[in-house]
């Protein structure tokens, strides 16, 4: 009964924020939608008896994630959305029909099969056996989870890194200073050829 | 006479989440938003994982909910490393104007 309560009022929330995330205009304004939705889930997992992947849940998509993207959002200072013309906006009130035709299908899919199961309470969520899963039976996608991880890395720094264009004048050479501007060919020429 | 959520119902907010995030996939126009519209995605499908991991009293999909979460993080640093490479290339996050895959 309980849960019955929680559920309702957290998935309540995670649909509300969800639809926030795709309302707003402004990008900063989503992300925290976003965050509402992954507490939101977090304390759906709770009632799931599933502690451990709900505190990763908060500590890994509300901590580490949305951080990087508000970082990223503010580093671009990223304008709202303007308001777009809308071509073929009779095509509306259909994709809202079809959409509530298609969630009615699932929610009755859902109903009519019915295979529901008790919820029983057992330690399956528990650190513990996530541990001994992860490091016995699931030892090998847990390593190739790392190299995605190293792969991440290495791509993400080679993305973001600003180009740097060696020219035949900019290798290192014994002798005095020469500035920048008695350089007869300028680097100039070569970072605009790049941005066309 | 309720016995709490039944799975039916994690189900069904779980495809609701998932259709929000597809829908806000194809409206959105800013790639910012797009991705945050993926990780939505991605979620939905996470708690799919975690209501028959817990029902079905199985270890198996909670581990496998770990590894999204890893494929989702390594995801985030890769797009946004694209993200600021666009930006920083046309000066905009319009989707519209990165359709053609050249610099």
């Amino acid at each position: 009964m309980v849960n019955s309560i929680l559920f309702i009022l957290f998935g309540g929330l995670g649909i509300g924020c969800a639809l926030a995330v795709v309302a707003q205009r402004n990008p900063l304004y989503s992300a925290i939608s976003l965050i509402g939705v992954f507490i939101s889930l977090s304390s759906l997992y709770l009632t799931l008896a599933a502690p451990f992947i709900a505190a990763v849940q908060v500590i890994v998509y509300a901590g580490a994630i949305m951080v990087l993207v508000v970082f990223v959002i503010m580093l671009l200072n990223v304008e709202a959305e303007e308001r777009r013309r809308a071509r073929m906006a009779f095509l509306i009130p259909v994709a809202v029909l079809l959409a509530a035709i298609f969630i009615g299908e699932v929610a009755f899919i859902l109903k009519a099969v019915n295979f529901d199961v008790p919820l029983v309470t057992s330690d399956v969520g528990t650190t513990k056996s996530i541990g001994i899963g992860l490091f016995t039976t699931y030892l090998l996608p847990f390593e190739i989870t790392s190299i995605l991880l190293l792969m991440a890395l290495v791509g993400a720094m080679t993305l973001a890194r600003r180009a740097v264009i060696l020219t035949s004048v900019s290798r290192l050479m014994s002798g005095p200073y020469v500035p920048p501007e008695e350089i007869e060919e300028p680097l100039v020429e070569r970072t605009e050829e790049r941005s066309l | 006479m309720m016995e709490g959520p039944q799975l039916s119902w994690y189900l069904v907010l779980s495809a609701i989440l998932f259709t929000i995030g597809v829908v806000g996939v194809i409206i959105k126009r800013n790639v910012i938003a797009m991705f945050m519209c993926i990780e939505l995605m991605l979620n939905a499908v996470n708690l799919t994982f975690v209501a028959f991991s817990s029902f079905f009293r199985d270890v198996t999909g909670q581990l496998f909910v770990f590894i999204v979460m890893t494929v989702a993080a390594a995801e985030a640093a890769v797009g946004l490393g694209i993200i600021i490479a666009i930006f920083r290339n046309r000066e905009s996050l319009n989707v519209d104007e990165a359709s053609i895959l050249k610099l």
